[in-house]
């Protein structure tokens, strides 16, 4: 199971390049990244490739920042994927894609889903 | 003489109040230079007061007080006080104020009083925490406790650990200091090993001299004590006893037949009615060493007259919302940053550090609510943000009866300071 980043930024100039700054200088490797924004603040969220330094790194930042698990599945699987969780009454809260020809996929009931998909043969990274 | 105060009715009060203000304008009339002067100049006929006068009579302010420092206020012979406590003077000079023997009785009468109402006995053991001194809170509850036949324990404030063994092996029922040291006390207790459920006895807080939140009786209640009681008072008006929250906790019981009070708008001095937020006025009817006629306590409250569920007809005062020192006027309506500390500190996840932005969009006033979130704030659903904002809007407007718009800020991004001027910023230039 993958972790995501939920971080919550102001919206304006500078913000996001003060966090993926942060990255940089933790040789911090972003995998796949969506922006969701309201107002005056968004969420950034994000799939990085060393996630324990990356916790520790904006926690002494004193970011606002959640863990939260994901799935990540290949493009090539997406339709038997949405197939199989709408089937099994699983709702899709939102997606974003990733690098490598992959989709990151946020549901609301992570393990169910996580057996639906194992059970169709559908492969998880 | 206490079950007569509990029992009587509106017009009783109204009218003990009528007959009772002009007796206290004619004996100030008659005894004191600075308020036959004051009373002259505006005009009032003393001969033919009527009641209603009183809105004519020149407000009396702390710096009256300071000006006529130190006994220029009293209304009996110098040789009739037998009492006089000083507040600290942080600018110019302090405030001192006297009693006469009458004076200290009546007061231990009034705390006397509010530790009834909170349902104190004579079975009880309280522990008196507010300072002993200059500082009214500490003897004027002691006073009250003792006439009360309650077993007191005069512990003053500070010494944290013993406070709580003397709680401890002396079984106090009743605490009575400041909402903080409550706070504090509950704190150490913890600290200490002391699980106030198991090993103390704590019925009641008679908690003042600061005003305080509805949280921080959650909290207490919750924690270490059954039932948690704001009182009033400032030393001007005796010291603590001037007001008590009964066990409605539905605004603060004045005690009417000894202070008139009236709410006003700071800004103009016109009385407001009930209902409307203003500062509150107070004119001493029992006091005797230094009546005072009018007197601007600076604190910002509600009057409600409508009798209370408890029975008691005396009316209540809404839990102090602010000084008029920190008011901002806002579209013609008072706010005060203690509102707005409330209604955040309702909410998870965000900080108590916010800052107030107003400034003018054509002929209209603008609030903007800057809101810190902390670092554990829920960030993954923006659903969830929205609705939290528009929540916080929502009881906002609902507090402050205007509307602001909220801006939730990231973690360590507000100024830390105390201080005024940092958390409110007044862009409008009028």
């Amino acid at each position: 199971m993958a972790k995501q980043f939920s971080i919550f930024l102001e919206n304006k100039p500078g913000r996001l390049s003060s966090v993926i700054d942060l990255f940089e200088r933790n040789q911090i490797r972003v995998l796949a990244m969506g922006i969701a924004e309201a107002g005056n603040y968004g969420i950034v969220r994000c799939i990085l490739d060393a996630p324990e330094k990356a916790a520790e790194a904006l926690r002494n930042a004193n970011t606002a920042v959640n863990l939260v698990e994901v799935l990540i599945i290949g493009m090539g699987d997406l339709h038997s994927a949405v197939k199989v969780l709408g089937e099994r009454g699983i709702n899709i809260d939102y997606a974003y894609t990733m690098d490598m020809g992959r989709i990151v996929i946020k549901v609301d009931d992570e393990p169910k889903a996580k057996k639906a998909l194992s059970e169709a043969g559908i492969k998880t990274y | 003489m206490s079950i007569q105060a509990y029992s009587m009715g509106k017009k009783e009060i109204r009218e003990a109040q009528a007959k009772k203000l002009k007796e206290v304008v004619t004996r100030v009339y008659e005894n004191s230079p600075f308020y036959r002067r004051r009373l002259k100049e505006a005009g009032i006929d003393i001969a033919n007061f009527r009641p209603e006068d009183i809105r004519k009579v020149p407000f009396t302010t702390k710096t009256d007080l300071r000006d006529n420092y130190p006994l220029g206020l009293i209304s009996v012979d110098k040789s009739k006080i037998v009492r006089m406590h000083a507040s600290s003077g942080t600018t110019g000079n302090p405030t001192v104020v006297a009693y006469t023997k009458r004076d200290i009785d009546a007061w231990a009468e009034l705390n006397k009083r509010c530790l009834e109402v909170c349902g104190v006995t004579s079975d009880d053991v309280v522990q008196v925490a507010y300072g002993y001194g200059l500082f009214t809170g500490g003897l004027g509850l002691h006073y009250g406790a003792e006439r009360l036949g309650a077993k007191v324990i005069p512990a003053s404030t500070g010494n944290t650990k013993r406070q709580l063994k003397l709680m401890k092996d002396l079984g106090t029922t009743v605490l009575a200091c400041t909402p903080s040291y409550a706070l504090f006390l509950s704190e150490s207790a913890k600290e200490e090993g002391i699980d106030p459920k198991k090993d103390l006895r704590l019925r009641v807080g008679v908690l003042g001299a600061e005003p305080w939140s509805e949280s921080t009786r959650k909290v207490l209640e919750e924690e270490f004590m059954q039932s948690a009681h704001d009182i009033y008072g400032m030393s001007e008006l005796n010291g603590p006893g001037v007001a008590i929250e009964c066990r409605k906790k539905d605004g603060l019981h004045v005690w009417e037949d000894h202070y008139f009070v009236e709410i006003i708008d700071p800004n103009t001095g016109e009385v407001l009615e009930p209902g409307e937020k203003g500062e509150m006025a107070v004119t001493t009817l029992e006091k005797e060493g230094m009546p005072l006629l009018r007197y601007r306590t600076r604190d910002i409250t509600i009057l409600d007259d409508e009798v209370c569920e408890c029975g008691m007809a005396h009316a209540r005062i809404k839990k102090i919302l602010g000084r008029t020192d920190d008011m901002l006027k806002i579209r013609g309506i008072c706010v005060f940053p203690s509102q707005i500390e409330e209604v955040i500190s309702g909410f998870e996840g965000l900080t108590p550090f916010y800052q107030l932005v107003v400034d003018r969009d054509g002929p209209l006033d603008r609030l903007l609510v800057k809101v810190e979130v902390s670092e554990d704030f829920k960030s993954d659903r923006l659903t969830e943000i929205v609705d939290l904002q528009k929540r916080l809007e929502e009881e906002l407007r609902d507090v402050l009866s205007i509307s602001a718009a909220v801006e939730l800020t990231e973690p360590r991004t507000l100024p830390r300071s105390e201080g005024k001027a940092q958390r409110i910023i007044d862009l409008r230039r009028i």
